[in-house]
């Protein structure tokens, strides 16, 4: 009995530290923001807490298949246990405390950061330094850019350009069914419902744009119907100045011009 | 002929049942002065009249409904196969009808699956159009979603919960014959949807898509509906069964943990299947009387559906996976000759998420711009229900650490179940975290997540089911070589698909969709083609089944030497199930313990069953 204890649990730290590498892959599309940082990084905290867990299932599974398994009918039944020890409260004990510590963290720790507005809807700061408000309709979207009074679609514009390392957000509502504005570079996405609006605030970080990288993209991640696959919008990240440069160019006066 | 008979009679009633529903409509709005058709009031009352011809027709009306005139009911008496198509009341035919048919359903729904993954092989467009790319991918999710709630609990469940609990038949046989009658109607519209414009808003059925789409949506809404109610009747039946129909000494601390499994199974159906009937009431009532529930300019709200429609469906999951663990930790106990370790925890821990699966539905909708104060309890919640799912593995794990493992079909599929769970179980930490979740949700990882959990847990819990019991069920006994290959095929052609398929949605590809970015190409194409392997191994399968059912060699009453009383009958077994009824002694798990026995036939001269083994 030891030895087939210590010859599992040998097995499985190999298989733990092997899958553990996964921590250490990158798995990611670009990381274009803090909220893209944050996910990463909590994405990688748990491939490192929840690996244990499934190699260890893993691990007790093969080890009995290869050393107590048989194809043959076996002589005899095994031994008699029925677990009235203390193995299942430990195991309780364990499970419920790796279960309460997820919960914890990252779980609402992370919650915490994205939403410090309680009876809001949706993700990050209520207050930005720029706010674009977005609607979806089938099948494309157009963003305002509320102060400047600019307003971008497929037919104006073309894209949806951002300044660097500024808080930007989103209000977003939708004219006609259920749409998701995800950009995935951001890792951010929050629902577009007719009816009321929902908010997210991101903050890129790093400079890019849907020509050479398709994570810097809008995409509607709700099946909304016939054109949902298509219906994504280039984003290109920018310096701030050329930010303004930009959103002078689109001004009603100057596009007239 | 009877068969025959028996069909048309079902087809000609529910015809005539469908043009008088239409006739009423034209009468009564001919009469209000509007036109005669309308498309979608008429479909609807024709489909209601038409499902009640139908049943009256199969057989309900000679078996059930001469009795509400006062008359003399009889049976249609199907001599071999056919009576596999009358409305019969036995429990064992009942059984194999809900088995065939979802086996068929399902063979048919990952065809679909095989379609898409062609059309996602490349970006562009190649086999499909936007449309039908969608009304395929719709219609697989939701045959594949009925398959997963009721071919377990409808087939498998059916047969077996009466056998194993001592009794001759469910608790009420005609409400028996009828829950599985109305499948083949749902059956037929969900497949005749794509006539009618095709699905376009997936299985979950969002509003207000679901509320402006084409007419295929009443279709959709009526089959659903119909099926909810089989799944609650079917649930009710279960929960009389397993509580009143026990043999004497057969108390709950004796069950075996299959029929723990299905009484769960059938709470969650019980109490929760109303929620999407009722969501796509709604819709229903949004579409044909104008009612405004979900139109947000009239005052209605979208994310009402999503509450109502995951208030079921997130414990329709459950109904979906505990049958798995309930047939796993059968399988399990029995190939490992050993007692199934820590049984009183692996039945808590089946109560335990029958408790917290009514609370934790909102985490399918953490990206749905619900307020932000929901997010913290639904979290909580997610997190705690893998507490309960933990017994399950610790029983699993228990039952197989020093035990004499045989390793035949069966088994494999039961500990493949084990592993595909514990990798969609780590999977779904992930999901229910709000912050990781924000960029996962609605992606491939949700998509791999749960394939892994409801196929990997459930749909291979089936197969270990359907081999283990196959020599009950047909008197044969299925090719063993064939069989492992069909599971090794299977298994790693399942795990290298699905493993794969988590690393897409990562990148940002989303579900749902005929279209994808060309620098996912590589990885989609790998999918695809893995797919295709996966697909083709349920060939061997049919093959198997087919060959052994016809030709297969006689096989023993019980040819794995298990202790419940379901071996300890013929197989098949008779009609009435026990030629004397059988008396409970012992605990079902029994193995490696001296003279221990499970149940005894008193009435019969026989030695006790259930003490075969090592003994």
């Amino acid at each position: 009995m030891r030895r087939h204890v210590i010859s599992a649990a040998v097995l499985w730290v190999i298989l733990t530290a092997i899958g553990e590498a996964l921590a250490f892959a990158d798995l990611y599309p670009t990381v274009g923001s803090t909220e893209a940082d944050d996910f990463d990084r909590i994405f990688r905290i748990l491939i490192v807490m929840g690996m244990p867990v499934f190699t260890f299932v893993i691990a007790v599974l093969f080890y009995c298949v290869l050393r107590f398994g048989s194809f043959g009918m076996p002589a005899g039944d095994g031994p008699a246990y029925r677990g009235t020890g203390p193995g299942p409260k430990v195991w309780l004990a364990v499970t419920g405390s790796l279960a309460l510590t997820v919960m914890i963290f990252p779980g609402l720790t992370g919650l915490a950061k994205l939403q410090p507005d309680k009876n809001g809807n949706g993700w990050g700061e209520p207050n930005a330094e720029l706010v674009v408000r977005v609607a979806g309709f089938r099948w494309s979207w157009t963003m305002e850019y509320v102060d400047a009074g600019v307003t971008v679609s497929t037919a104006q514009g073309k894209e949806l350009v951002l300044p660097i390392d500024t808080h930007v957000k989103f209000e977003i509502d939708s004219t006609d069914v259920v749409h998701s504005f995800w950009i995935p570079a951001f890792r951010m996405k929050i629902d577009a419902i007719p009816g009321r609006t929902t908010h997210m605030t991101v903050k890129p970080t790093v400079l890019g744009r849907f020509e050479d990288d398709d994570a810097y993209r809008v995409q509607c991640a709700e099946l909304c119907g016939l054109d949902h696959s298509t219906m994504t919008f280039p984003v290109r990240v920018v310096p701030r100045a050329e930010f303004e440069q930009w959103l002078q160019s689109q001004k009603p006066a100057a596009a007239a011009e | 002929m009877y068969a025959l008979f028996s069909i048309a009679g079902g087809l000609s009633t529910g015809l005539i049942g469908f043009y008088l529903g239409l006739g009423l409509v034209a009468i009564v709005r001919g009469i209000t002065g509007h036109d005669a058709y309308d498309e979608q009031v008429s479909i609807t009352i024709g489909y209601v009249c038409g499902l009640i011809g139908w049943l009256m027709g199969i057989g309900m009306w000679g078996a059930w409904g001469r009795e509400w005139f006062g008359l003399r009911t009889y049976w249609r008496k199907a001599p071999g196969w056919q009576r596999y198509f009358t409305f019969s009341p036995d429990h064992k035919v009942i059984g194999i009808q809900y088995l065939v048919t979802f086996i068929v359903v399902f063979l048919l729904a990952g065809l679909g699956a095989m379609l898409m993954r062609w059309e996602l092989m490349e970006s562009g467009m190649q086999l499909f159009n936007h449309d039908q790319y969608n009304a395929v991918m719709s219609l697989h999710g939701i045959l594949m979603v009925a398959v997963a709630v009721a071919a377990v609990i409808g087939g498998l469940g059916n047969y077996f919960v009466p056998l194993m609990i001592g009794a001759e038949d469910m608790a009420f046989p005609r409400l028996n014959a009828l829950t599985y009658w109305l499948v083949p109607p749902v059956a037929a519209m969900l497949l005749a949807t794509p006539f009618l414009g095709g699905i376009e808003h997936g299985w979950t059925a969002y509003p207000p898509l679901s509320v402006v789409t084409d007419s295929s949506q009443i279709l959709f809404g009526l089959a659903v509906i119909t099926f909810g109610l089989t799944s609650i009747l079917g649930g009710l039946n279960f929960i009389i069964t397993i509580i009143y129909m026990r043999a004497p000494g057969m108390t709950w601390g004796r069950l075996p943990i299959f029929v723990w499994s299905m009484f769960v199974t059938s709470w969650m159906a019980l109490l929760y299947t109303q929620g999407f009937a009722v969501a796509l009431l709604m819709v229903l009532l949004d579409r044909i009387a104008g009612m405004s529930f979900f139109n947000a300019e009239a005052g209605g709200d979208p994310l009402l559906y999503q509450h109502v429609f995951w208030f079921y469906s997130h414990p329709a999951v459950y109904i979906m996976v505990l049958p798995g663990f309930g047939i796993a930790l059968e399988v399990i106990s029995h190939f490992s000759r050993k007692p199934l370790f820590a049984y009183r925890y692996a039945v808590g821990g089946l109560l335990g998420i029958l408790g917290l699966g009514g609370v934790v539905w909102a985490h399918h909708m953490f990206t749905s711009g619900m307020p932000n104060y929901l997010h913290g309890p639904f979290l909580v919640a997610t997190e705690a229900i893998s507490i309960p799912t933990g017994l399950v593995f610790l029983a699993a794990l228990g039952t197989i650490w020093m035990g004499r493992l045989w390793l035949r079909t069966p088994m494999l599929f039961g500990l493949a179940v084990i592993f595909n769970f514990a990798c969609g179980g780590v999977t779904g930490i992930f999901l229910a975290d709000v912050p990781t979740d924000i960029h996962l949700q609605d992606t491939y990882f949700v998509v791999a997540h749960f394939h892994y959990t409801i196929v990997g847990g459930e749909i291979f819990g089936l197969f270990a089911g359907i081999y283990y019991w196959f020599p009950k069920m047909t008197g044969r006994m299925y090719n063993e070589k064939l069989a492992q290959l069909h599971f090794w095929w299977m298994f790693i052609s399942f795990n290298v698909t699905f493993f794969v398929m988590h690393w897409p949605g990562i990148q940002g590809m989303n579900r749902r969709i005929a279209d994808y970015p060309e620098s996912l190409e590589n990885v989609n194409l790998f999918v695809s083609i893995s797919a295709f392997l996966l697909g083709a191994s349920f060939l061997v399968f049919i093959y198997n089944m087919i060959y052994s059912w016809i030709r297969g060699p006689v096989a023993e009453a019980n040819p794995w030497a298990a202790r419940t009383i379901e071996w300890q009958v013929s197989s098949p077994p008779p009609v009435e199930n026990f030629p004397e009824p059988p008396v409970v002694r012992g605990h079902p798990y029994d193995y490696g313990v001296p003279g221990s026995v499970h149940a005894v036939f008193p009435g019969a001269a026989t030695i006790p069953a259930g003490a075969g083994g090592g003994q």
